[in-house]
């Protein structure tokens, strides 16, 4: 039940857009969640593994078997569509035994297996209404429940949750997990929502520009992106551009932070990176210098409820700080362990607008 | 924004569901039926026009009834067109505003139309406007002389109000979806700057609106150009319009078919560029 | 709202004064006829020429529905499945014939072509039904296309085949049944347009094929009742026509 890209490239004709070099690799009961700015590719990648797409190069393998030829109607994957697409003129289980009835399952026997899968998504007692009688949330489980009910060997979502509203949306987390580790299949989540991404995926992958740029679990992501470009799109962040100074010192236009340097030879370039959660906030100014110390002013101030989004403008730099203090904010801490460096913007080589 | 896949339109590899062989098996009925008896007889129009080297097209331009038919056509197809355009914008205008339900039994009445017979119509206004029509003798008690108020019908003019029959629901149906859509609150903010209510709609909506009144005019112009059964079934071929004078000339045994094969082409040729006209406005306002 | 009153009035006027006619006694000359009576319409209903010519209608309508269906469905499938430009284009183009070519042209160039020793179909009901489909075709083509977009009908053909439908069933279960409503309102205003169709009938029909609306013609010269009686024996089945097809589309979208 695994699902495996090798070297895959498409190019839609006329065009720069595509994916390219795509080696990925989704195990047997784990969701992958594919996340990226619109255009980066990420739908592009469900609609090669769908087969509504077919590869300039490279291959696509479902449980070892090569698919990459195959009409989407042969491949056993089940797909769950951002508007969900349900039948407009079949009831709810006519919609969900569908899938069992090209398959020529009897009629009793699909009918009864429809119907325990509308129950597994608590829609049991709908089964003969029909499909536009149901709220946006409801029929997202009836595509769910569509999509599972063949046994399908991979099941792919394609911004699933993106037509509910903010309230549903997390219910629907839960509830899509629940029903992907009970049918224990490789899952690809295409989506735009990193939260989303971050919070169901086994591991993310994030795409840029048609390529993956980074897979990771959330953690691992989110704490130590590759690059620059993860880190902007991962999470919000503090990025810096630097130079590292000598062993342990950076260099950027906030001032001279102190910090592990492990990996970057003095005089070379860098990018600094601070989640704004793990900046710290001081009240008033230390009563003697310290290392990583600044201070300055606030140039905007946001409540958001349980969180405060502020930016402190530090000479030429800006701090972004996220905290739930209250009293005012004159100077910041940032703590050495807090400070990741990245390999510098290439674009920042040729601009050189370092401070 | 959609992000199903295949909804893209750039999807040029991504693979039509059926393929190229289905398409192809299911268009052919369509296409053999289109060649044999739309284009085959067009070709055979052409051809016969050819016949004898373009002579006939020197004929055809060289006979003053030619040029009275395409007179009349061209009153006729100004004149019912730019009437029914008026009737139908401020019909659609008032349809705009009444609520859903209301607009749908309205719209029913007023396509109602569209599905009739032209003999329907032309008998209807000899009922209504003939020489001893209900209006007619109306008028005839007010003072009017019913055989000018009779003969009124019989003339290109009369005609085109006949046509109008059948073109205003056209019309209604071409503007009432960018009414509709139009947002009001525009005519509210012009008249909060100080415009009347008929300036107001001159200047907000009507320059807003020109292109499908546009299209509207060419659709409808290019119908009254092209008929013929309500004028035959009206005033015989009596009155000179193109369509006329190209069935009397098919119609009447040993005449000159080169000759009514030009006219033909002329006619298509007239009835495409109007239509043409109205696809290119249509094109431009969808880029 | 007082030029749509005006409207409606001249909309309603002719079809008033034809019902009115038809069962009037006698009208010459007056505002309107006088007694009443139901032998206008018995005179038509017996009459022998508007006992075929109505025959014949419904013999060439049945036939045009039948052979538009066969055409324009799977036409229609083959346009919406292909998402080239070009295709969308020239289905453009085919839906426009119908305002950009008169009728009297078409009809002029059946005669040339079908009345050649090649070709002698010419006054057959066979011609006269392929002249209906040709120009009732682009009405029907149109209607699918556009219920066919609405429906979002490539989608749900694409779930279909993530779930395992071959081409064949995606078809049979989710194409048909899907556009049956916008069919049947598509055939009924064919219907509509093939029963009132008078134009290249009148070239084309043959002496003994002649439709409704040709022999209508004629009885325009005879007395008024019989001939109010006969035209609203067509308006009646055109608003039929009509009522159906608004129902139809009614019930599509409910």
């Amino acid at each position: 039940m695994s699902v495996r890209f090798e070297n895959v490239s498409f190019r839609y004709p006329g065009s720069t857009a595509g994916v390219f070099d795509i080696d990925l690799e989704i195990a047997t009961g784990e969701l992958l969640a594919v996340i990226g700015p619109s255009g980066s590719g990420k739908s592009t990648l469900l609609k090669l593994l769908a087969g509504f797409a077919v590869p300039d190069a490279g291959r696509i393998l479902v449980d070892g078997r090569d698919v990459t030829d195959l009409e989407p109607h042969e491949r056993a994957l089940g797909v769950v569509f951002q508007s969900y697409a349900l039948f407009p003129h079949m009831s709810l289980w006519r919609n969900v035994a569908y899938p069992l009835k090209v398959r020529g399952t009897p009629k009793a026997e699909r009918r009864q297996r429809a119907l325990d899968a509308l129950a597994r998504v608590g829609l049991a007692e709908f089964a003969e209404r029909a499909p536009t009688s149901l709220s946006g949330g409801q029929q997202q489980r009836v595509a769910l429940a569509r999509a599972l009910v063949f046994s399908p060997r991979a099941l792919l979502l394609d911004e699933p949750l993106s037509a509910l509203d903010a309230a549903l949306r997390h219910g629907m987390r839960d509830e899509i997990l629940r029903v992907q580790r009970g049918a224990g299949i490789a899952t690809l989540h295409v989506t735009h929502d990193q939260e989303e991404a971050l919070s169901m995926g086994d591991r993310v992958a994030v795409m840029h520009a048609g390529r993956l740029i980074q897979v990771a679990a959330p953690r691992e992501l989110y704490d130590r992106p590759a690059s620059r470009t993860v880190a902007a799109f991962v999470g919000h962040a503090n990025l810096w551009d630097g130079e590292v100074r000598a062993p342990g010192r950076v260099v950027t236009r906030l001032g001279e932070l102190a910090c592990d340097t492990a990996g970057f030879e003095p005089g070379g370039r860098t990018c600094v990176l601070v989640r704004p959660e793990q900046v710290v906030p001081l009240a008033e100014l230390p009563g003697a210098a310290r290392p990583n110390v600044f201070y300055g002013r606030i140039s905007e101030d946001r409540f958001l409820g349980a969180v405060r989004r502020c930016d402190l403008e530090v000479g030429s730099g800006l701090v972004r700080i996220e905290t739930n203090i209250r009293t005012a904010i004159a100077a910041v801490s940032i703590p050495p362990e807090a400070i990741r460096l990245l390999p510098p913007d290439p674009t920042a080589l040729h601009t050189g607008s370092l401070s | 924004m959609t992000r199903t896949p295949g909804t893209s339109r750039k999807s040029g590899r991504a693979i039509p569901l059926a393929g190229r062989g289905v398409r192809l098996a299911f268009a052919l009925p369509a296409a053999v039926i289109f060649a044999v008896f739309f284009l085959l007889p067009l070709l055979s129009v052409v051809r016969e026009a050819a016949d004898d080297h373009g002579a006939a097209f020197g004929r055809v331009l060289a006979d003053p009834v030619f040029w009275r038919g395409v007179r009349g056509s061209l009153v006729l197809g100004t004149l019912a067109p730019a009437f029914s355009v008026l009737v139908g914008f401020l019909v659609a205008l008032n349809l705009a505003r009444l609520s859903e339900r209301a607009r749908a039994v309205a719209l029913f009445a007023i396509s109602l139309p569209l599905t009739f017979s032209g003999l329907v119509i032309a008998y209807g206004f000899i009922l209504v406007f003939g020489r001893s029509g209900f209006v007619t003798l109306l008028l005839a008690k007010l003072g009017a002389d019913p055989a000018v108020v009779g003969g009124f019908i019989f003339t290109p003019m009369g005609l085109g109000l006949a046509y109008s029959y059948y073109l205003i629901p056209r019309v209604v149906l071409v503007m009432l979806p960018v009414l509709t859509n139009f947002d009001r609150a525009q005519i509210a903010a012009a008249r909060s700057l100080g415009a009347n209510s008929f300036t107001a709609h001159l200047d907000i909506l009507v320059p807003q609106v020109m292109p499908a009144l546009i299209t509207a005019f060419c659709l409808t112009a290019a119908v009254a150009i092209g008929a013929y059964g309500t004028a035959l079934a009206l005033v015989g071929t009596q009155v000179n319009i193109l369509p006329l004078v190209l069935y009397s000339k098919i119609s009447d045994a040993g005449s000159d078919f080169p000759a009514a094969a030009a006219i033909s082409l002329l006619l298509m040729g007239l009835c495409c560029a109007v239509v043409g006209a109205a696809e290119l406005i249509r094109a431009r306002r969808a880029a | 709202m007082l030029a749509t009153i005006l409207y409606l009035l001249f909309l309603l006027a002719p079809i008033a004064l034809l019902a009115l006619g038809s069962v009037g006694e006698t009208w010459t000359n007056t505002l309107l006829p006088s007694g009443f009576t139901g032998r206008w319409y018995a005179e038509v209903a017996a009459d022998p020429s508007f006992q075929r010519a109505f025959l014949t209608s419904l013999k060439v309508v049945a036939a045009t529905c039948i052979l538009d269906m066969l055409i324009a469905v799977p036409l229609a499938y083959a346009i919406h499945a292909s998402a080239r430009r070009g295709v969308q284009a020239a289905a453009r183009v085919v839906t426009l014939l119908p305002v950009a070519t008169p009728e009297l042209v078409l009809g002029f160039g059946f005669i040339l072509v079908f009345s050649s020793d090649w070709l002698p179909w010419l006054g057959s009901i066979w011609l006269l039904i392929a002249a209906h489909v040709v120009v009732t075709l682009p009405y029907l083509l149109n209607i699918l296309l556009s219920d066919m977009g609405h429906l979002r009908l490539d989608e749900l053909e694409r779930v279909a085949a993530t779930l395992g439908a071959p081409f064949s069933s995606r078809f049979l279960d989710i194409v048909l049944p899907l556009i049956r409503h916008s069919l049947l309102a598509g055939l009924i205003t064919v219907s509509a347009i093939s029963i009132g169709e008078f134009q290249i009938s009148n070239l084309i029909a043959g002496f003994l094929s002649r439709t409704y609306p040709i022999t209508l013609l004629q009885a325009f010269y005879g007395a008024t009742g019989f001939a109010c009686a006969a035209t609203i024996v067509l308006l009646v089945l055109a608003v039929l026509a009509s009522a159906g097809g608004a129902l139809t589309a009614r019930a599509a979208r409910g």
